[in-house]
This record gives C-alpha cells, sequence and structure tokens, in this order.
C-alpha cells in the first residue's frame, strides 16, 4: 500500500484526547500518537502542526467527535490534516479508508472467544496495516487465533495502566501498544 | 409467538422437529415451575463457583453431567432451545439464554417473553439495559455484560449498568477484572461475575481471587 506520510517508528504509541495531552506526548519526544477521543475539530491547528512535523498521527474513528464516519470526513484527514492513517471496528469505514491512502486499522474487541470469533470474521480485505486488539491484555491470549486468520501487525489498544503491563504485552508479540497514561508515555520516553 | 388456548404450539413442534444430534439425552418435557431466584444461585457458587457457556450442541451432555449450577447458551437456536432448556432444568440447573447473540429472535421486549414464558428460561443474559428492564418485568433473573475493551466506554458502561440494576454483572473479558475490580467495586455493589478467555485454573483462580463469585467459561476442563 503506498504511504506518503511516517509510520509508527516506536513500540509505545501515546494515545491523546486534546492539544493539551497532544502537546505533553511531543513534548517526551514521541514521534507518533493516537487520537482516542475528543473533539478533533477543536485541535486542528495542532494536528496539522504536528503533521506537518512529520508526526505519525492515527485516529480513531470511533472515538474522536466531530467527524461524520463517510469519505468527506476521511478526505479532509488523508489530505488537509495529512494524518497517517485511522483506527475504527467498522470494515466499510476502512475499506474508504484506504482509497484515501491512509493506514487502516481495525480495532477487534477481544471479550470473549464467541466476540473474538465475530471480529476476526470482519477482518477487511485488503488486509489491514495492522489489527488493534482491545483490551490490549488479552493480546497474549489471542494472538496465536488472530495469527491463524491474518499475519498483520498486531497492535494492543486500551486499558494499558503500567509501563510493566505494555511491556507483558509487547513481549507477547504486538508491535504496538498504546496507553492514554503520560505516567506509562515517560517511561517509554524514546 | 402468541400462546394459543392448548397451551403453546411451539413447545409440541419442536420436540419432534429438533434433530436427534440435538437432542439432550433426557426427556425434553418442560418443568412445571421455573427457579428465578438469583440468592439460590448465589448460595450455589459458594459450592461450585463456575457457570458452564455452551457454544455447540456437541458440548452440553458434558455440562449437563458436570456439577456447575448454571448453564449459559451462546448462539443457539432460538426455536428449538426448548427442550435444551428444560434439559438443564431437569438436572437441577439453571439455563440462561444469551439473548444478544440467539439468531432469530428479537432484541426487544416480545423476544424475552417468549424465552420467559414458552421457553421458561431462569435469565437472560444481555448487553443492552432495556432488555434487562424487560427481564425485571418478565421475572426473569438478569445478567447484563460490562464489556470492557478500553477506558473510553468505561464510564458510559458503568452508567448503563447503575441505571439498569441487573440481578448480576458478567465482566469481560476475565484478565481485566483483577486490575479494575477495585474500581468496579465503589460505583457498584451488584455481584459480579467474570468471563472471556478463562481458559485455565489459573485464569480461573485470578478471577476468584479478585472476588468475582463465579466465572463463565465454554472451556469443559473448567466443569467440575
Amino acid at each position: 500500500m503506498a504511504v506518503r506520510t511516517a509510520g509508527p517508528s516506536g513500540t509505545l504509541l501515546p494515545a491523546v484526547k486534546d492539544a493539551h495531552s497532544l502537546e505533553q506526548a511531543l513534548g517526551l519526544g514521541y514521534r507518533q500518537i493516537l487520537l482516542e477521543r475528543g473533539s478533533l475539530l477543536a485541535m486542528v491547528g495542532a494536528l496539522a502542526t504536528a503533521a506537518h512535523r512529520g508526526i505519525a498521527i492515527f485516529v480513531n474513528l470511533d472515538g474522536v467527535e466531530g467527524l461524520a464516519p463517510d469519505s468527506a470526513a476521511l478526505a479532509f484527514l488523508a489530505t488537509d490534516l495529512m494524518i497517517s492513517g485511522v483506527v475504527s471496528v467498522k470494515p466499510n469505514l476502512l475499506r474508504d479508508a484506504s482509497r484515501f491512502r491512509l493506514r487502516t486499522v481495525q480495532r477487534i474487541h477481544a471479550l470473549d472467544s464467541v466476540g473474538l470469533e465475530t471480529g476476526l470474521s470482519s477482518i477487511v480485505r485488503p488486509a489491514p496495516y495492522a489489527i488493534a486488539i482491545a483490551p490490549a491484555l488479552a493480546v497474549p491470549q489471542v494472538l496465536e487465533l488472530v495469527r491463524q486468520v491474518n499475519d498483520a501487525a498486531i497492535w494492543g489498544t486500551g486499558f494499558i495502566r503500567s509501563a510493566e503491563q505494555a511491556r507483558q504485552v509487547l513481549a507477547a508479540g504486538a508491535e504496538v501498544v498504546s496507553s492514554a497514561r503520560p505516567d506509562v508515555w515517560s517511561d517509554f520516553r524514546p | 409467538m402468541p400462546r394459543d388456548a392448548g397451551g403453546s404450539t411451539y413447545n409440541r413442534s419442536t420436540a419432534e422437529e429438533v434433530p436427534l444430534a440435538l437432542r439432550p439425552t433426557l426427556s425434553p418435557a418442560r418443568p412445571l415451575a421455573v427457579d428465578r431466584s438469583a440468592g439460590r444461585l448465589f448460595e450455589a457458587f459458594q459450592r461450585v463457583p463456575v457457570i458452564a457457556v455452551i457454544r455447540r450442541a456437541e458440548d452440553l451432555p458434558r455440562a449437563l453431567a458436570s456439577r456447575v449450577p448454571a448453564i449459559f447458551f451462546l448462539r443457539a437456536p432460538a426455536f428449538h432451545l426448548g427442550p435444551l432448556v428444560w434439559a438443564v432444568q431437569a438436572r437441577g440447573k439453571m439455563a440462561f439464554v444469551h439473548i444478544d447473540l440467539i439468531a432469530g429472535l428479537g432484541k426487544d421486549r416480545a423476544g424475552v417473553a417468549f424465552l420467559a414464558r414458552e421457553i421458561g428460561v431462569n435469565g437472560i443474559v444481555t448487553s443492552h439495559g432495556h432488555l434487562v428492564a424487560a427481564a425485571r418485568s418478565d421475572r426473569v433473573i438478569a445478567v447484563q455484560r460490562l464489556l470492557l475493551h478500553d477506558d473510553l466506554g468505561l464510564a458510559s458502561a458503568l452508567s448503563a449498568v447503575e441505571r439498569a440494576r441487573p440481578d448480576i454483572i458478567e465482566v469481560l473479558p476475565g484478565v481485566i477484572f483483577p486490575e479494575i475490580v477495585a474500581q468496579l467495586r465503589e460505583r457498584l455493589t451488584i455481584p459480579m461475575i467474570v468471563g472471556g478467555f478463562i481458559r485455565d485454573e489459573t485464569g480461573k483462580a485470578a478471577a476468584l481471587l479478585a472476588g468475582a463469585r463465579a466465572i463463565t467459561t465454554s472451556t469443559p476442563e473448567l466443569w467440575p
């Protein structure tokens, strides 16, 4: 897949929710962030500036406010803001996103085996850039099953509350783990 | 499905239509009374704190032969559930149906009423607050699932559970429960059971140690 913007270069992805937490993560030296929630439209300037500096920005389309889940919003993210990629549980939205040359991260809820099967059966074609398992702590338990279906990179997102937990998830085979807690970001400072 | 004057047409017809492979070993006769006391279930958890989750009909005989006090049906065929549920009840166990995952059944009051009155389940399992309310008005035990995939949804999920006031909360996935139990207890006094990827004794012990009344699992090796 052709990608023109920077990808994640580290193992920890700070999950931010506003311009303040974005500045905090960038201040610690991170070159990649996940906009997990909050109003994207209230921080357009900060996002555009960061993207211009080569920061890889991923946007959780299911969590942020202010955007419609449609092509116009995706075009805005890709061409105006130059963000790197999007995260969603919705296969149709990700299929659209790949047309805008956005990296697609498909989130799968790992709650129980039946729910996981449903999530895995919805994985998009073409294959997503990565599969995000939520909660991240379930990665060790489900990685093998996910690998049987798809060999995309595995991310762990959700409920990471300590650097120790983040390391566990990475050790289990995830390539990226996200956390919304600044104390965890400090511990992984690049 | 409306009841006719002679009782449910459903009850009569399905006993013959259910394929042999799906038929439980015991008589499919519907019990006269259904125990819908959550208190008695909690007493039973003190002896055996495990609920068997049935994903495939083949697993049912093993669950019936085990000492689990309750069985959850997931993804079962709604209109062929009767004999399966009655076989569970004939063994002195409680039968719960996961209404969100049942194909063919409306996720609404009529769907709950069908399970409560026509099938005669002991309780239902759902993620939806409005179905908990429906269960209450039909006097079946309501188990509400608290799905913990990220911090983002936690606050709204907790509010939803507080509003709905189910008899039991099922927290998923199991690995999160010890991490978050203190936070849950600050808000909730409703008894909690834990499920989702509990596949060995270690996972079971961790959940029970953290304060779960019982675990739910589809792994037959964990059914005592």
